[in-house]
Formats: structure tokens, sequence, C-alpha cells
């Protein structure tokens, strides 16, 4: 049985009625304050009405409330060693201006993080109440989000395809229902086997319960993204084809901005098929004529379309085995093509993006997997040079963007990027079992 | 058309050197060889080369096995050409890495024929080797990647082709090719297997199913008792699940994933007693036989993401050494290994000291997924110097390449072709 009281909510659902929310990152100075919050941590067999609350904790904040490094070591390495490791920024793209020194937060210059509130509520005066109720510890930094009404700030919809996990509430087909363990330590997971946990003599254990969190602040460039959108598309007389540049940017993302996927409307957005979901690429697109092989959702996500056995049970099943629950909220104002064509100059406007969040019971196997091999990798699915055309860093190569059809392929070079990382770290999100015992183990 | 053919030298190296060997070795790559003391790109014919060093250590009775230093490459010529090149082009570097060895020629007699006999007396043998397609040479990976890019920039500016045909897009792009200097090599085969090898491989392919029949009733008396022993053995079977110290991993970690392929080198001890010795030496057997005559173009058992791969013996078979360059980051090719042929890992490596718990020689092991991946992380080599000669093209890359300029020559239908491009 899934112990979903002692679950932080966040796994089981992302607070779509919860339209404002708010990240707090925290320096604790007093690990008796994870055992206070624990009270306040919304649980998973709970559908709150008004407000949510989450904690999670990097690893150097459990070193920080005196965890020891055998302790912390039994955690997962990505966790332990965190998202800035060297090779690790290696792994992520990371590097050149997306290096870690130049982030906002979780960098190598900016202070230690050791903790984040994730604070869900109705409007801006719940926001405020419950983070005067919580944010004991010093608070670092305030990383406020926006509601962009289900899309992100190039324009496209998002958060539409997710896993469904056992024993929750949602049901849907068993090829993309994934088991408990893939996202929570302490079950049987897609290989049918517990992803290893801090398992201690002492009971409730650190890892029961809990979840990976990762954490990164991706600034969208939406000026960049429509500029080179439109200089791409160009009529030959030398003025803007919107037709085009929309056709085009929706090769690059897989969905239409209206959110119907390429390979079910390959000629224009259909209402009917917005939250459409159900469908396959070796099945409904074998070669990428209507959404391309490396488009930003097909590459994300490649359904049926892995070897060995493209269209096969058997390929759904290693499709499986990397998937992400993405808790993502906005934050920026968002902007129109056109809007985001007419200004001419970087400004206050300027500052979109996503706060990506997603959970999973191995990083290294699914986000790290998801990010390296199938978005960053400009050989996804026997492509040469093309990474993802929208949040891949496009370097030391993999500028491309193939766009297939049935007779000679169109071809986009020097697509520059669009996505750059301000912050970002791994988090553990435990049990509230596990809050209480860190509290106690801290102290 | 030349077929491929491994070199893998070994030899030991005294304590008192191994510090200053590894100083070498850290001067010479970070990941990727950086072509000093050896520039292997101006050797003829090597698709992937790599020195590493094994330390110390004692095998599983406690006897001192010494450090060695191994040379590994995957080449297009002979082994005999390819030292004599070493010792020709790279002397200096060769007498500066192999000084450091046991018994390598010192003053006057560092001649060039004493060099020669000397890395000849330290080829050890493969057990088995596989090559991603036989025959495809470095020349031919090169010129093909060439003709691919080339042909791509043609349709970059062949706008008018988008409402053609298959056949006339194939057409218009044979014109071109025709019409360009350059490229007219293209519309030829590249040149075939050489005769004699292609009929001694064909010999080998008929002769080996042959001695297993003649040998069949015999085996087919000895299996039940085979199993009976293997079941006893897996029993007693020790797998603890230890994870590699966090200085190795990250060790590890940074030196790879700078090229799109990374070199893969484990060692680990066979398991003691003569029943896992013996089940080792017929299963690389086995392999062996499946590489060259099965799995020889582009695809080992469902992965197609190795270039080359090898399997060694080192101290009297006391260990076996798996070496492979593949595409893409570790991470995807251990799922790859759980996903695709964890059955094919555990008739190897369960015979290997540590692995996690293998039934039935194929069952269960690699499926457990996060001891296995920790049991190749703790086993595995860093690899400092490593070279390849086409570190922008995966496996998949060079296939395709393969396709368009056949297809040029009309081979394939013409509409799956233009998809190639």
């Amino acid at each position: 049985m899934n112990e979903l009281n002692d679950v932080q909510g966040l796994v089981a659902r992302g607070y779509g009625n919860l339209p404002s929310a708010r990240f707090l990152l925290l320096s604790i100075d007093d690990p008796r304050w994870l055992g206070s919050v624990a009270a306040a941590v919304t649980p998973a067999d709970q559908r709150p009405d008004g407000r949510a609350l989450h904690v999670a904790v990097t690893s150097s904040g459990l070193r920080r409330i005196g965890l020891d490094a055998k302790t912390v070591g039994l955690f997962s390495n990505e966790f332990a060693d965190g998202m800035t490791a060297s090779h690790r920024s290696r792994n992520l793209g990371d590097v050149d201006d997306n290096a870690p020194e130049h982030w906002d937060w979780g960098g190598p210059g900016t202070p230690q993080v050791d903790a984040m509130l994730l604070l869900y509520a109705a409007d801006d005066a719940g926001l405020d109440a419950l983070e005067r109720e919580h944010a004991g510890p010093r608070v670092l930094a305030r990383l406020g989000t926006s509601n962009l009404d289900e899309h992100e700030p190039f324009g496209f919809r998002d958060g539409i395809s997710q896993p469904l996990i056992e024993g929750l509430a949602k049901k849907g087909p068993p090829e993309i229902t994934l088991r408990f363990g893939e996202f929570v330590l302490g079950y049987p997971n897609e290989y049918g086997r517990y992803t290893d946990e801090p398992l201690l003599d002492a009971h409730p254990d650190l890892g029961r319960n809990g979840s990976y969190l990762v954490f990164r602040q991706l600034r969208q460039d939406v000026r960049a993204f429509w500029r080179f959108l439109d200089e791409a598309t160009r009529k030959p007389d030398g003025s803007s084809d919107p037709a085009r540049r929309l056709r085009l940017a929706a090769k690059m993302v897989g969905r239409w901005p209206g959110g119907s996927p390429l390979a079910l409307a390959p000629e224009g957005h259909d209402p009917a098929l917005a939250d459409a979901n159900d469908f396959a690429y070796h099945r409904d697109d074998p070669y990428g004529a209507r959404c391309p092989v490396g488009a930003h959702i097909r590459r994300a996500n490649p359904r049926d379309s892995l070897d060995p056995k493209p269209g096969s049970a058997k390929s759904w099943e290693i499709n499986r085995r990397h998937r992400i629950l993405r808790r993502g909220r906005e934050y920026g104002s968002g902007a129109t093509p056109d809007e985001a064509l007419r200004r001419d100059a970087a400004s206050a406007d300027d500052e979109h993006g996503l706060h990506f969040i997603c959970l999973n019971g191995n990083i290294a196997r699914q986000f790290e997997f998801v990010n390296n091999t199938w978005l960053n990798s400009p050989k996804f699915a026997g492509l040469y040079d093309d990474a993802d055309p929208v949040v891949a860093p496009s370097q030391p190569y993999g500028g491309a963007f193939t766009v297939q059809s049935d007779t000679v392929r169109e071809r986009v070079t020097d697509v520059p990027r669009f996505v750059s990382v301000k912050g970002g770290a791994y988090f553990f999100l435990p049990g509230i079992a596990a809050l209480r015992n860190l509290a106690e183990r801290g102290t | 058309m030349p077929h491929q053919v491994a070199l893998t030298l070994a030899a030991n190296v005294p304590s008192d050197k191994v510090e200053s060997l590894k100083q070498l070795l850290e001067s010479m790559g970070d990941g990727v060889a950086n072509g000093s003391v050896i520039d292997f790109g101006a050797l003829d014919g090597v698709h992937f080369a790599r020195f590493i060093v094994l330390d110390e250590t004692s095998d599983l009775r406690g006897e001192p096995l010494p450090a060695k230093l191994l040379y590994l490459s995957d080449l297009d010529i002979s082994r005999e050409r390819h030292l004599g090149e070493l010792v020709d082009l790279g002397s200096d570097g060769i007498d500066r890495l192999f000084e450091h060895c046991d018994g390598y020629p010192e003053g006057r007699r560092r001649t060039r024929d004493e060099r020669l006999a000397y890395l000849r007396r330290h080829r050890i043998p493969e057990q088995a080797f596989y090559v991603n397609t036989i025959g495809r040479s470095r020349r031919q990976i090169r010129e093909e990647s060439e003709l691919r890019d080339r042909l791509e920039d043609f349709l970059d500016g062949a706008d008018g082709l988008r409402t053609k045909e298959p056949s006339e897009i194939r057409r218009a792009v044979q014109e071109h090719v025709e019409g360009d200097r350059s490229l007219r090599w293209a519309l030829k085969p590249p040149s075939g297997l050489d005769f004699g090898f292609r009929l001694r491989e064909l010999a080998h392919a008929i002769a080996m199913p042959l001695l297993l029949l003649v040998l069949l009733p015999l085996l087919l008396l000895a299996a039940p008792i085979y199993l009976v022993l293997l079941r006893m053995h897996e029993r007693k079977d020790h797998s603890p699940h230890d994870k590699p110290p966090p200085e190795l991993a990250q060790e590890l970690a940074a030196l790879e994933d700078h090229l799109v392929q990374n070199p893969f080198t484990a060692i680990g001890f066979v398991k003691p007693g003569l029943f896992r010795r013996l089940t080792l030496i017929g299963v690389l057997m086995g392999i062996n036989y499946v590489t060259r005559h099965v799995f020889n173009h582009g695809n080992l058992a469902g992965v197609k993401t190795i270039h080359f791969a090898r399997w060694i013996f080192l101290d009297d078979k006391r260990r076996v050494i798996f070496a492979s360059n593949y595409d893409g980051s570790l991470e995807s090719y251990m799922d790859d290994f759980i996903d695709k042929i964890a059955w094919g890992l555990n008739i190897v490596f369960s015979n290997g000291f540590g692995y996690p718990r293998a039934n039935w020689l194929i069952r269960d092991g690699a499926r457990d997924e996060l001891a296995f991946k920790d049991y190749l992380r703790l086993h595995q080599v860093p690899t400092r110097v490593w070279y390849s000669a086409y570190g922008r093209l995966s496996c998949a890359n060079i296939g395709n390449n393969e396709r368009i300029r056949a297809g040029l020559r009309g081979e394939a239908d013409a509409e799956q072709w233009v998809r190639a491009l």
C-alpha cells in the first residue's frame, strides 16, 4: 500500500487549482525548524482547497543540520554530489554562459542553499500568510511565479503529457502508467526493484516516502526565440511570414501553441486536440513528416519510438524507465510573438522563464538521462547535429534543426540558444515522518 | 576493403615506476588523447586507441599482481604494420611509455628491431572481438561523412527539389555527384573484403557448428551435469552490493562525455575454480563466433551504439577485461545493457567475482539495475588517454552515411533513400 498520508502531496498533484506559487530558498540555522514545519506539510492523501506547503532539502543542507558524511552518502550520488559537480555540469550542458559560476543562486559564488519551501495558494495574500507562518529560517531568495494560464513563456501550452502513477486517483492507459517506486522511495520501481535509499536502523528512516526534486531556473529569451523564427521564415521579398513562422515554431516544439500535437494535427491547431496525449510516434508518424524527430516533445518523451523494436510494448517499457513528473511554474509575463518582435532591446520585461521542477526516484536514470541522452544529444534517434531546438544549449555543436517530410527535408542551421540556466539544485523531498526524524537527528 | 583487427599490449610496471607512468599518461589527455607523446592521428588506419594503467593488486588468493601498462587499438591494418608504425613514427613516445615497464631495452640496445620485438612479445590475444561493421575502414567512414555533409549542403540550396518525386530527387543528387570530380568516387561501391579473408571466415563459420554437431552427443550427456554444477556454484555466489567510492566515481565521470563516443574499460577477477574458468572460456568462444558471423553489421544483439568491443583474459585467465567504444553517456550505455542484453552480460560477467547474483547463467544479474551499475563503476578503469578517429559520428550516423552512398548507385528504394538524407 502506498502510504499517501506520509508522502508530500506534490507527488500526487501540481495544484492547478492553486494558481499562486512561490519558492523560498533557505538557509537552515536550526534543524528543529524542519520538525515544526512537518506538521504543516500537505500530504498526498489530501486535496487542499486553499493552500499547500512543501519542504525539500539539499545534501549540503543535510550536512549543515549535522548528518554525517556516511549517512548523506546513503542517498544517491547525484543528490549527494549536487547539481554543480563539474562532470555533471558537462552532462547537463551547464557550461560557458550557463556554468554554475554565473548562476543567480545555487552556484559556487552564492550562499549555500539548504532547503526550499514550496508555497501554493489561491492568491498572493495566501502566499504571504504562508510565508509569515513558516519561513522561520533565513530566506536567501524568493522565487516568484506567474500564472500564464498553462502556457509557458514562448506561448505554448505546457504540462499536457505527464506519466500516471499506480495507486493514485487518476487512471489511464498502461503504457504511460508507472510504478509508484519510480517516483517515491520505498516501493518497487519500473524494474520491479527498490531504488537505493538511506535505510537506517531508526524508524522511520530517512528515505521512505521521499522523492528527489530537481529544480532549475530556466530563463527563456522570448525575444530571441521569435526573432530567430521570424528571420528564418522570411518571404523572398524580405517581409515576415507569420504563418510559416508559426509553423516552424510548432515543428520545433512538436505541438501548436494551443496544445494540439503535430503527430495528430500536422496542418494546424485543432482545438479538439488541445489536450491530446493519446498518440504514438512510430505508429502515427514514424519518419517525422508530421512531428520532426528532433522536436522538443518528441525527444522529451519518445513514446513508442525507442530501439530495439519501435512500436512494441518493449519500446514503451523502456520509455517508462525515463519519465519524470513535472511540477514547474512559469515566471515573468510571457509575450505574444508580435509583442516579442516589437521589442528592440533587452528590457526588464524580458525576464521570463520556467522554474523547472521535476520529481523522480533516480535522478541519473530519469532527469539526467532525459536531459542528456534525449534533449541535449545532437545524436538523438539517429540525428547528426540536432540538439533540442528549444531548450538545449547548442554547443559545441548541435545547432541544426531538421524538419523531415515526405520529400527532401528542410534544415535550419545555427539555431541559437533560447534557454539559459539561472540557478538550480538537487533536493530531496522527504516523507513527512522523515522530516521529523531529520529534525531529531540534527539536534 | 580491410577487415578490422584488435591489438592489445600488456607490460608489467615495477612499483617504483607506476607514479611517474601515471603522470606521463596524465600529460597525454584528460579523457581524450591530446596528441602529445603519441600522435594517434598520424598513424594509419587507427579507429580507436587507448593507454591505461592497472594498479598493483592481489588476486583472490592473495597473490600479488604487478601493475600493468595496457595499450588497446582497433585497426584497419595488420598488427605487424601498426607496430612498425608505432616504432617508426612514435619511437620517442613508445620509449617514454614503455621504459617504465619491465625489460624494455635500454641504452644502445634500444634499436628499432629491439623495440619491435619487445612490443611483439607483450602482445596478448583477445578472446573475442566485436566490430560494428566488419570491413568498414576508417577512411570509408571519414569519406562517407564528408559525402553526406556535401550532399546536405547541396540540398539546402535546392529548394526546387521539394516538389519532385523521390526518384527524380535521387536523379538530381546523382547528377550533382557525377558533376563534381571530388565526389565522383562515391558512385563506386567501397572495395569488398579480401577474398582470402572471406574464405577463411566462411570456413570458420561452417567448421564450428560442424564440430559442435560432432560433439553433440557428448554435450547432451554433459548438459545435466553441467547445469547441476552451475546451480551449485551459483548458490554459493557471493554478491555484495558495494558502491564505488565517491572519488572513483568522480574521477571516472570527469573523463567521460567529451566526444559523441566514450571508451569503457572494466576489469574483474574470474570466480575461483576450474568450473567458472572453463565456462568463461566457452562463453567467450561463443561470443567470438557470433560477433564474427552473426552480429557483424551494426547490431550487437539489439545494441546498436557500440563501435568496437573486446574481451581479454589477463594474468593466466585469473582476470578478464572488457573494453569498448560506445555512443552517448555511460548511463545510457548501462541502461541499454539492462534493457536489451542483460542475458548477454550475465552469461559473461556472472563468472566474474562480485557480480549481482545471476541464475541459470542468464537470468537476473544485470536486471538488478543499481547493483549492476555500481558493479560496473566499481570495476571500471579510468581511461585518460583515448583516441577516436571520428569523435563526432555515432554508429547510427556512420551506418546512415553508408546507406546514402549505396543509394547513389541505385540500391534501395528511392523513397527510403530520400529519408536518409
